[in-house]
């Protein structure tokens, strides 16, 4: 029956040529290379649940009173936005499930996609000629750190909210034009009642576009090009190894997405998350504790905690305080981070095209950089939530933020010099192995001596 | 020393009026409340808890509540304070740097009955007990004055937060309607206090009955991880989540 | 997954080994089960739906119809491996000619007739340029807004339910919400009526007098990055900002003391009227809230002054 499909395609579009190709076309195996699906089925589960919130949720800021199922909330005034999740989350049947195996999905999907970025930055896969599908990768984790932020914003509840207050006050902070950014792109000043349908227009439709545009090309140039491969015995540079897309890789991959779609039901199912009911209505002159965002903001949030209170002044004004770990220090982050094949280029002198992956050990110097990166970085995230550690650990909020801005800045220096220097000894030791055993004996003056090295 | 019986039962019927005077607030423009909820008169033995306090109290409050380096004055802290220092465990405190927390309290009902009696004889004032009726309590207006007063701190759950400076706002699941009227009105360190025109007693049976019910919060998703937020989710979903996965696909493909 | 010797395809009997055979008992298994699952889960939401029933049933039929999937690719199907040769990405020096010749009879075109190609850039300049404008159709222009909230000297003190607020209203260590009468809720004015022991304050020489029989108020807006300043430690007068911890002293002003922030939250100045009620004699200190580029120069493009507070 296929069969005759295939055929029937043919004979209006010539799809067989193009079948016979690429049903056998070759997919490396090795498991680090399905992070990028992990995060590409994450998306799919995103796409499908979302497209089922879209149907129940009201994106207006218009207040109402809630009369529905929620007791503790009822007569309560709040936003329709609102009062709307609440409803997918009581009355719409298998409402709260969709929205929890929503939310689970985002924080999932961005997770895969920074582990598929970290295998492809320390494996050197963004070397020539992939330096095009690293810049579009890295507007897609960009681009899903925002759908993430802008779709959790949409309920409208008190700590969601407070974010949202937060990334206003950051474009505020921006030098000259700050003031401008903010009332254009919120609508006016906080709190605009034009803000949620923004949520909604960003979220649902510009940033998923923007997705699936960028995701489409990402995938149709790792076809074109072809996977990268591990080295091995009989591989080389002109030449990929792998299972045949159809069966056997399809049937894996195929596999692999329905996996990924029951750790996430089930987590969606078993494991509450976001419980807006219980974080009451967003109201600006409120807030509760602990207050965080969703983790991938944790590095932006930490960064906000840490930044100590330095007057910085430009031009005769005070440079507001969220700007430098607001807007500066990752905007320079993420400058580096797009622009490190070019980089790494200028600096190693390597123009060469290639195909095989390195080991980490392998270019001890982009290890480091990218250990020393992530510790950084992580540290923020860490940071962002200093007043829960604080009270997990049963130490002063204070004495953690303290503590945590020196070791921001020394930690990554550590971390990257001892890899820099455990790539460099592995190197050593396979070049020249080490022998298994020595062979000793006294020698006349009564010392040992060695007499033979064996190795393995 | 020993306190004559008559001197004792009048400085009580005595200390009753003077905290009347002491807490009840002109009313403004709201329209005529009923007095405040008539506190019963503080019924313990003053005598009694002399002995106690002498025992537990005076090494660190002073024999006569004047306070000293270790402890704060007691004088005028009122019936509310030492009921709610004494029934929640906060008090006796073994080392007067420690941090006020609830413990299991081992004082009976008695104890603290003439212990109170004695340190509101010592010197009359402060918040009597509250008399709490949470079933009359209206639960919505409940949950606006907690997002309004007590969610920054205690979090919107009542699960508990850090405020700083090694302070720690609690989690309420514990608090019994008394103990939380109490905490409103006398603000335990580091607490704000909220006397009756901030929050009247109608107000309060409100609060109360709400802070109650967050005991049993509707957890409809499934396991809540303790309230904590996204902190909590970030975990899980790097663990559970991708973690469960990372092994899936180590199962499937080859490590070549 | 180990990969045992998988057995023949073929569909006979007799060629079959126990490998096979107890490979595609599991795998029937699985899918039975999935069905099961599936089953289950139209029974559960027919009945109604729950949650955590709904999200593990959705699981066991997605995970088994995967497991499913994935032990007939790795044990069922032949391990193949499959080679495919990478043609090096530039194309040959020829076409690479052909195309670069294709591309200048157009280039030639443009560049040969040097004006018309410049107005050509001129007018598309101009169109994306217009193409920008409906931006500014966003929001309206920042202005006065920035710098001014609802207060005005002589407005009532009011707490959340718009009740005026006496001077005996509140009790030292006590902090409630306030708002300007008429102005309840509003998130600009939102204030900050703190009432401590008169002695204690360390206010500024200047402004001696904003705070009567104790009372202080502050703009509850963080000057960090603009979050409710909801958390009072009252034994120690400090405010704290559960956002990113910015602190601030009450007595001395609501100064900095912790934290990112470097500005202190406006102070509100009050008296205490004739009739007892609490009452702001003007606008805040400062403008509040996050900072902005043009709060030190005290003028956004809506061209308003700063108000003298």
């Amino acid at each position: 029956m296929i069969r005759r499909l295939v055929l029937w395609l043919d004979d209006r579009l010539g799809a067989a040529s193009f079948a016979r190709r690429a049903l056998r076309k070759a997919f490396p195996d090795h498991w680090a290379f399905m992070l990028g699906e992990v995060a590409l089925y994450s998306y799919i589960l995103l796409v499908l649940t979302g497209v089922f919130l879209t149907f129940f949720y009201t994106a207006s800021g218009e207040d109402v009173v809630y009369q529905g199922s929620y007791a503790p909330l009822r007569g309560v005034r709040m936003s329709a936005a609102y009062a709307s999740v609440l409803r997918i989350s009581f009355e719409v049947r298998s409402g709260l499930v969709m929205r929890q195996i929503h939310h689970w999905a985002a924080l999932v999907f961005v997770a895969a996609i920074v582990a598929h970025a970290m295998r492809v930055f320390f494996t050197g896969a963004f070397r020539r000629p992939r330096e095009l599908n690293w810049l579009i990768g890295t507007s897609l984790v960009l681009l899903a750190m925002a759908a993430g932020f802008t779709g959790y914003s949409m309920p409208d509840d008190l700590l969601s909210g407070t974010g949202i207050r937060i990334a206003y006050s950051v474009l505020l902070s921006i030098p000259v034009v700050g003031t401008w950014a903010a009332y254009l792109f919120f609508g006016g000043e906080f709190p605009a009642p034009v803000t949620i349908g923004r949520l909604l227009a960003l979220h649902i439709m510009l940033l998923q576009g923007l997705i699936l545009a960028a995701l489409g090309l990402h995938l149709a140039i790792i076809w074109h090009q072809k996977h990268t491969q591990f080295r091995a015995p009989g591989r080389t540079e002109d030449t990929v190894t792998g299972s045949p897309l159809w069966p056997n890789y399809a049937m894996k991959s195929a596999g692999l997405g329905l996996a990924v779609f029951a750790v996430l039901s089930a987590l969606g199912g078993l494991v509450q998350i976001n419980p807006v009911w219980l974080y009451g209505p967003y109201d600006p002159t409120t807030v509760t504790s602990p207050a965080q965002p969703d983790w991938y903001i944790g590095w932006l949030e930490g960064a906000l905690r840490l930044f100590p209170n330095w007057e910085i002044r430009a031009f005769g004004h005070a440079v507001p305080e969220p700007f430098f770990p607001g807007v500066l220090v990752p905007g320079f982050l993420v400058a580096v981070y797009a622009l490190w094949p070019f980089i790494e280029q200028r600096v190693t002198g390597d123009r060469e095209v290639h195909h095989l992956l390195d080991r980490a050990r392998d270019a001890p110097r982009r290890s480091a950089v990218g250990v020393a990166t992530l510790t950084f970085v992580v540290l923020l995230t860490i940071a962002g939530s200093n007043d829960v550690l604080a009270r997990f650990f049963g130490v002063t909020v204070e004495s953690i933020t303290i503590l945590l801005r020196g070791v921001v800045l020394a930690a990554p220096v550590v971390a990257g010099w001892a890899t820099y220097t455990v790539c460099r000894e592995l190197k050593a030791r396979e070049a020249h192995p080490a022998p298994m055993w020595h062979e000793v004996h006294r020698g006349p003056g009564g010392g040992y001596v060695t007499t033979e090295e064996h190795g393995e | 020393m020993k306190w004559p019986q008559g001197a004792a039962a009048a400085a009580a019927v005595l200390t009753a009026t003077g905290l009347f005077a002491a807490v009840r607030a002109p009313a403004a423009q709201t329209p005529a409340l009923s007095p405040p909820a008539t506190a019963p008169a503080p019924s313990g033995d003053i005598m009694r808890g002399g002995d106690l306090f002498a025992l537990h109290c005076a090494s660190c409050h002073g024999a006569v509540g004047q306070g000293s380096g270790d402890g704060i004055s007691l004088r005028g802290v009122g019936a509310a304070a030492v009921d709610f220092a004494l029934s929640t465990g906060r008090m006796p405190l073994a080392n007067p740097h420690q941090p006020m927390v609830r413990r299991a309290s081992t004082w009976t009902r008695r104890d603290i009955d003439d212990i109170s009696a004695f340190v509101t004889w010592l010197a009359p004032g402060g918040p009597p007990v509250p008399t709490v009726d949470p079933a009359s309590g209206d639960i919505a207006r409940g949950q606006k004055l907690f997002a309004a007063n007590c969610a920054p701190c205690h979090g919107t759950a009542g699960q508990g937060a850090a405020v700083g400076e090694g302070a720690d706002a609690p989690d309420l699941y514990e608090a019994t309607p008394v103990e939380i009227a109490e905490a409103v009105r006398i603000g335990p360190d580091p607490m704000p206090r909220f006397d009756s025109t901030t929050i009247s007693p109608d107000d309060l049976n409100s609060l109360v009955r709400y802070v109650v019910s967050l005991r049993t919060p509707v957890d409809r998703g499934g396991f809540n991880m303790g309230h904590v937020g996204p902190v909590a989710e970030g975990f899980v979903a790097w663990i559970a989540g991708l973690g469960a996965i990372v092994v899936i696909i180590r199962l499937i493909g080859t490590t070549t | 997954m180990d990969r045992r010797p998988r057995g023949d395809r073929r569909d006979h009997p007799s060629d079959r080994n126990h490998h096979v055979i107890g490979t595609e008992r599991r795998i029937a298994a699985l899918f039975i089960l999935s069905i099961l699952g599936s089953l289950a889960l139209v029974a559960v939401y027919a009945t109604g739906g729950q949650p955590q029933l709904e999200g593990v049933l959705l699981a066991v039929s997605l995970g088994t119809l995967g497991a499913a999937v994935i032990v007939w690719a790795l044990r069922l199907l032949p391990d193949e491996q499959v080679t495919d040769v990478r043609e090096p990405e530039p194309s040959p020096p020829a076409v690479r000619a052909a195309a670069t010749s294709a591309l200048e009879r157009g280039e030639a075109e443009l560049t040969g007739r040097r004006t018309l190609g410049r107005l050509l850039l001129g007018a598309l300049a101009a169109l994306a340029l217009v193409m920008f404008f409906p931006i500014r159709s966003l929001g309206p222009r920042p202005g006065r807004s920035m710098f001014h909230t609802e207060w005005e000297p002589d407005a009532f003190v009011v707490d959340r339910t718009g009740r005026r607020v006496r001077a005996g209203d509140l009790v030292t260590g006590s902090v409630v919400t306030a708002f300007p009468e008429g102005h309840v809720g509003s998130p600009v004015s939102q204030t900050l009526l703190i009432r401590v022991e008169p002695a204690l304050l360390r206010l500024p020489p200047d402004r001696a007098a904003w705070a009567p029989e104790g009372y202080v108020a502050f703009s509850k807006v963080c000057t960090h990055a603009g979050c409710p300043v909801g958390l009072y430690r009252a034994a120690a007068h400090q405010l704290l900002c559960p956002c990113h911890q910015s602190t601030f002293d009450v007595l001395r002003g609501a100064v900095p003391i912790f934290g990112p922030t470097t500005r202190a939250l406006p102070q509100l100045p009050l008296r205490i009227d004739a009739d007892g009620f609490l009452r702001a004699t003007g606008d805040f200190s400062a403008p509040v809230g996050p900072g902005f580029w043009e709060l030190s120069r005290g003028r956004t493009s809506g061209r308003q002054d700063l108000r003298p507070g």
